[in-house]
């Protein structure tokens, strides 16, 4: 029974892919196609890519050996003019290579197809519409503009991509802002070759490969023409009704999602010569990256340091304290230049000297001279946010590194490339998924990124209202964290008046009186603390012989960060928080309570969001409480409702009103 | 045995120098300079040459403290070229706060990239910048570049002060010309700030200033190019890209303009313009003619911004346009003038700023200026103008990009200045009409229908074109006063003729009422908030102004929960001043039903910074009381 449904569900897609094929041509379109007005699919689609295939395969010549070239081709259907911007093309090409060519790009085959009359009418591409740029010292760009697109249009094009880099594949990407009607991705590899695919976004796909033979025919160094055989592997992807995905709030990055079919180099068994190994498991790339000479020689060198490590450590015995003095000592030294990169550029020597260097340069320094002063540290090799999540085991899976260092069994990582970093608190983009530590004799293992420890937002208020329904008071909130991290990057180096006109502005236009902060700039590790007077008349009104306050006054949440109808890809927040929120309210004298919200008490069925309200009073005092806890990063696209739903009852909740009476 | 010795002595020189005086040491600076500032420039020196009517010289001297990561922008130390546009030198020296070199950066050390920003597909033009990873604040960088080019249509535009949170110690500027060349120059804003001018005769200009304290910038405050002094330049007797040129009235300017650079450019294929001919038909009226042409060109052509030769001034050809069906605004306006000519209705290529705020082309300054270009159709004594870049433009419409500026209108026999359309206040109108029920657990359902024109129209139209996400957000942001907002049914009517915008929105939400005890408390205004949050400036020091005022009237009808009874109503307001008029008014019909009636119009205007506060005032009572709350008890 189960043999007899696979062998007809391929027969079925053997088929359906050889009626398909001609429909999956240039240089053919059909009058269906430029009379379609909407995508059947996606009816709100401005445009569709009707067809995308690609192929990848490597060429040989005496001098350079094997080449790969990339050659794809697209079909886009234009139903709107919202769509008129994919008739502009810009494909980008490295050039920044030390040892190899660069790579080559050039388009072909573009026409436009539109109907006019009943007719077909086709305009090809010309000189006029391709441009050449030189973008900088490692990239160059090539781009077309399709001539006379308009709403309706059917436009097609072709490039070919050649590069001598053979370590990773262009990701083949099958996932758009627009609908994919259907795509194919053709590899052939010769032998010699050994690439890991990733398929990435989980799209239904189809998937063929297999054994054939291959042959390639040069040039030698006598100019005689010669061939040589080898068995390559074929490999042919395909899949079709791919919907669109944009962007949402609260994604770490859509990359992470959206389809694509990756290739990087895991091995090159050349013949006669040894097996080359690249990458294959976490261990063999973090093995590949430390034999690299940018990263485990630079890793040693350390006589550079040893003056001023003498002068920093004189007298210091404790290990917590060297650590946080070195610490310290590197991240105010040094400066980032905005280079991310595993790897040393200029090395750790003349870094130092200049006092700024790449992330690599900069922990590799922290590194070394926390280990020159005997603790046992380690680089940490990490992929930031914008870099995605490495799905498989590969060497640009990662493009940063962080330090650290074993303390009671854990361990404390540390960046000191940023500013206002601390033990265990990292620049936001670097939490993201799992890290890998390396060892000083290559051995590596896991590091969870995720910081498991809430940050806290904690204030507190003691305020008191007049008849006027004008409230004075003071409040202390209290940062910890990734909270004080926050506020660090966006307000320590800012003008104070700006900031607080900006508080005064958040907080629902209050005034604002002898403001103090604590650690702004300073004992980064300890919670930033504000002080502050204020007054308000913004957060009570009186209506008849009553008046109606907001029990949480500008802290309360009015509205819900979750408001989308359907929800595609999961929630991320970047670390769980605690807000903590205490209210110590006077009412003022001839006024009585007369009701006060109702209390409340939810959270979800894993714990993993709480809200917790309550208000009591006693005499001419009303007492507060709310807390808010958010105790994961992450959560599920099917969870999104749930979300939404606590969020809801926590603003009605905190919509309710305390009212007061004349007695 | 020699070369030590002299490297010695050369040692000893630097070093005694260095320790004698720094150069620009931090410690130099005033304190009243230091205030606000995120970085000081000590000295800001231009010189420059013009040599001939095809050669000019610039030397640009620039030293900057920088005193946090926000000054570094203030360094600009960087140089566009291009092909007429050479770079003869370009280099910079770090200077720690003592003022003892840390670093020397030569050209190649400069980075060297194409200037495409993101919605230009190609430019020629490129930049070479420094990117300079400071070690410790404050340091200052001594920049110095030179570069000649034959363009001297365009002199560089001089700011004293170059932007907000910026002070300048001393700032110089000297050119040079020939007498014969026709030199002018204008100056702004030269009385509030103390700006010397230390030579001005038939060949030589010269201007100095000392001592400009930072500025800080403020919410509704004129551009910087209003409040901060500036000399524009220019010549009578110019040259663009192997064209000479004059500009000593605005007719001869807008006569080689026209000669020059547009001749030649809007010859179209025989069978265009039969095309043409056959889709206009027999009609005459040469307004309805210009209008079945707008309306090919946008169903025809689209956008695409391409930056190539004579400083993008010239268009690209119109038979190019016709074939390729792409052009930026210059080649799509020169191409709609063309197909226009075909039909013989009239039409100019109008030259101005493209921008929300209205900025003019100097009227009493003849010279390049402006940065977009429009068509204009002679009507009577007026124009119609024609923003042919847009594809859903209505015919005529001006929207809030190119309306109530001064503008040159090229025409054959010269250019003129001319005033573009004006939407007046009143005009720009909002209509509201609506209804909501509210039922007796607090949910909320109701529809509104929005029609907006005048000014208003222009952000509005742009709602059709939205995709379902874009469009989600868009109205669950526009009402976000009702929280938990859940979207029905969203239709749109676009009265391109009459440029009328209608929108049709249906709306639910739950625990838009909130209970407490036995009351039941709800915003009255659910669909109208006034948005405007202006925030309250300690000690402003800029004037301020509202560039378009506009006019809001709503009126809502209101369906009461059964059971409950009303406990109570806002009162009727009413506001007056010389910023506008608000009015807010509740009537109890019967059935438990209300209506809601709201207007609230804004003068646009110049006021002084004196009446900031005047106004934050108003606009706060405004939103106190768009914030109205209706109370109920449960019978």
């Amino acid at each position: 029974m189960i043999l007899r449904t696979i062998i007809i569900s391929i027969v079925l897609i053997f088929t359906s892919i050889k009626s398909n094929a001609q429909n999956y041509e240039l240089g053919k379109v059909t009058i269906e196609q430029l009379q379609e007005k909407v995508n059947p699919k996606d009816t709100t689609a401005p445009a569709a890519i009707l067809f995308k295939k690609a192929k990848t395969f490597f060429t040989y010549d005496i001098k350079s050996g094997f080449t790969a070239s990339h050659v794809y081709e697209y079909k886009i259907k234009i139903y709107k003019k919202e769509g008129l911007s994919w008739a502009d093309q810009k494909v980008r090409f490295y050039i920044g290579y030390e040892n190899i060519k660069e790579d080559y790009l050039e388009f072909s085959n573009a026409i436009t197809y539109n109907l006019e009359n009943g007719k077909i009418v086709k305009t090809k591409l010309d000189g006029q519409g391709t441009f050449k740029n030189n973008v900088n010292k490692y990239w160059k760009e090539k781009a077309i503009t399709l001539p006379n697109v308009k709403a309706g249009s059917v436009i097609e094009f072709k490039y070919i991509l050649k590069s001598e880099n053979l370590v990773k594949f262009p990701d083949f990407k099958c996932q758009y802002e627009i609908p994919v009607n259907y795509f194919e991705y053709k590899t052939e590899i010769p032998e010699f070759y050994i690439y890991k695919p990733i398929l990435i976004g989980g799209l239904p796909l189809e998937l063929d490969s297999k054994l054939v033979n291959g042959s390639q025919s040069y040039d030698n160094e006598h100019h005689q023409m010669e061939t040589f055989r080898y068995q390559q592997i074929n490999a042919f992807y395909s899949g079709k009704d791919i919907p669109a995905l944009t962007n949402e709030p609260y994604v770490n990055n859509v990359e992470n999602y959206k389809g694509s079919i990756k290739h990087e180099l895991e091995r090159v068994r050349m013949p006669e010569k040894p097996v080359k190994d690249y990458s294959l498991t976490w261990e063999g790339v973090a093995t590949t990256i430390f034999k690299d000479e940018d990263f485990g020689k630079e890793l040693n060198e350390r006589n550079f340091l040893l003056e001023d490590l003498k002068s920093l450590l004189s007298n210091v015995e404790d290990k917590d304290e060297k650590i946080n003095i070195i610490f310290k000592f590197v991240q105010n030294k040094m400066n980032w230049n905005d280079e991310n990169g595993y790897y040393t550029d200029k090395g750790v020597i003349k870094a130092y000297k200049d006092q700024t260097g790449n992330v690599a340069e900069i922990n590799f320094i922290l590194i070394n001279m926390l280990r020159f002063a005997g603790i046992n540290a380690n680089p940490v090799l990490v992929s930031t946010i914008e870099n995605g999540i490495p799905v498989y085991p590969t060497r640009t899976g990662f493009n940063y590194v962080i330090a650290a260092i074993e303390k009671d069994g854990k361990q404390i990582l540390l960046d000191a490339s940023h500013k206002f970093t601390s033990p265990d608190i990292l620049p936001l983009n670097v939490l993201n998924w799992k890290g890998r530590l390396i060892k000083s004799d290559g051995i590596s293992e896991e590091i969870n990124l995720e910081p498991k420890t809430p940050s806290r937002e904690i204030s507190n208020l003691v305020v008191k209202m007049d008849s006027q329904g004008k409230i004075e008071g003071k409040v202390r909130i209290q940062k910890t964290d990734y909270d004080a991290y926050r506020f660090r990057i966006e307000n320590a180096n800012k003008n104070q008046e700006d900031y607080l006109e900006k508080l005064e502005q958040n907080l629902g236009d209050l005034k604002i009186l002898n403001y103090i902060v604590e650690n702004k700039k300073t004992n980064l590790a300890n919670p930033v603390m504000e002080t502050f007077a204020f007054e308000t008349e913004n957060q009570s009104e009186i209506i008849g012989n009553k008046i109606f306050v907001n029990p949480m006054l500008f802290f309360a949440r009015t509205k819900n960060p979750f408001n989308q109808d359907k929800r595609q890809m999961p929630v991320y927040f970047g670390y769980p928080t605690q807000e903590k929120f205490n209210l110590n309210l006077e009412i003022p004298e001839g006024y009585t309570v007369e009701s006060l919200p109702t209390p409340l008490k939810i959270a979800s069925e894993d714990k993993k969001i709480v809200y917790l309200f309550n208000i009591s009073y006693e005499g001419n005092k009303v007492q507060i409480i709310s807390l808010t806890e958010i105790n994961d990063s992450y959560f599920s696209a099917d969870q999104y409702n749930g979300l939404k739903e606590i969020f809801q009852k926590i603003i009605v909740s905190q919509s309710q009103k305390i009212v007061l009476k004349k007695v | 045995m020699k070369k030590p010795c002299c490297a010695l002595l050369f040692l000893l020189f630097t070093l005694v120098s260095s320790a004698q005086k720094g150069i620009y040491p931090i410690s130099a600076i005033k304190d009243s300079l230091k205030e606000n500032a995120n970085a000081i420039v000590r000295l800001d020196q231009m010189d420059i040459r013009i040599a001939s009517q095809r050669s000019m010289n610039i030397k640009t001297q620039r030293v900057v403290s920088v005193f946090n990561e926000k000054g570094l922008s203030d360094i600009d130390a960087y140089q566009h070229y291009d092909k007429t546009t050479t770079i003869k030198s370009i280099e910079a020296i770090v200077y720690d706060s003592f003022g003892n070199e840390i670093k020397k950066i030569k050209r190649k050390d400069f980075r060297d990239e194409s200037a495409v920003s993101g919605s230009t597909l190609f430019s020629d033009n490129r930049i070479v910048y420094l990117d300079y990873t400071p070690v410790s604040y404050p340091f200052t960088i001594v920049y110095n570049s030179e570069t000649e080019t034959s363009n001297t249509a365009f002199i560089p535009q001089w700011y004293f002060l170059g932007g907000y949170n910026l002070s300048v110690e001393k700032c110089v500027l000297n050119v040079n010309f020939p007498a014969d060349l026709g030199f002018k120059k204008k100056e702004f804003q030269f009385s509030v700030f103390n700006i010397k001018k230390t030579v001005d005769t038939d060949t030589k200009l010269s201007y100095d200033a000392v001592n400009i304290l930072a500025q800080k910038s403020e919410d509704y405050s004129p551009s910087s190019r209003d409040l901060f002094p500036r000399v524009m330049m220019g010549l009578e007797k110019f040259h663009l890209e192997g064209v000479d040129g004059t500009a000593t009235t605005w007719e001869a300017f807008g006569k080689w303009y026209g000669d020059k650079i547009l001749t030649g450019t809007t010859i179209l294929p025989e069978e265009t313009k039969v095309k043409i001919k056959a889709l206009v038909g027999d009609e005459k009226d040469p307004v309805k003619k210009a209008k079945i042409i707008y309306d090919y060109v946008q169903k025809k052509s689209r956008y695409v911004n391409i930056a190539i030769g004579i400083g993008g001034w010239k268009p690209m050809l119109s038979s190019d346009v016709d074939r390729l069906g792409y052009g930026d605004c210059k080649a799509l306006s020169n191409y709609t003038k063309a197909l226009l000519q075909v039909v013989d209705v009239p039409s100019y290529n109008t030259i101005l700023y493209g921008d929300r705020y209205k900025s003019n082309i100097q009227s009493d300054f003849v010279s390049m200026q402006g940065n977009h270009m429009i068509l204009a159709v002679p009507n009577g004594d007026d124009y119609i103008w024609l923003e042919c870049t847009s594809q859903d433009d209505p015919f005529g419409y001006q929207g809030t990009f190119t309306d109530d500026r001064d503008v040159l209108v090229v025409k054959p026999e010269g250019g003129v200045i001319v005033r573009t359309k004006v939407y007046e206040d009143k005009g720009n109108t909002q209509t509201d009409k609506g209804s909501y029920s509210i039922d007796e657990n607090g949910n909320f359902s109701g529809h509104i229908s929005i029609i907006s024109e005048g000014s208003q129209y222009s952000s509005k139209s742009r709602n059709e074109i939205l995709q379902p996400t874009e469009k989600e957000t868009h109205y669950k942001e526009y009402l976000s006063n009702i929280n938990n907002l859940k979207l029905g049914k969203i239709t749109f009517a676009n009265d391109k003729q009459n440029i009328r915008f209608t929108e049709d929105v249906q709306v639910s939400a739950m625990n838009y009422g909130t209970i407490s005890a036995n009351k039941m408390i709800f915003l009255v205004n659910a669909f109208n908030q006034s948005k405007s949050n202006v925030k309250r400036i300690r000690n402003r020091k800029n004037p301020f102004q509202i560039q378009r005022g506009y006019l809001d009237t709503d009126e809502i009808e209101i369906s009461l929960p059964v059971g409950f009874s009303i406990e109570f109503l806002p009162s009727n307001f009413e506001l007056k001043g010389k910023f506008g008029e608000y009015k807010t008014e509740i009537i109890k019909n019967e059935n438990n039903k209300l209506t809601y009636k709201r207007s609230m119009f804004l003068n646009k205007g110049k006021y002084s910074n004196k009446e900031y506060d005047e106004y934050r005032l108003f606009m706060e009572q405004i939103s106190r009381n768009d914030n109205a709350k209706i109370i109920l008890t449960r019978n």
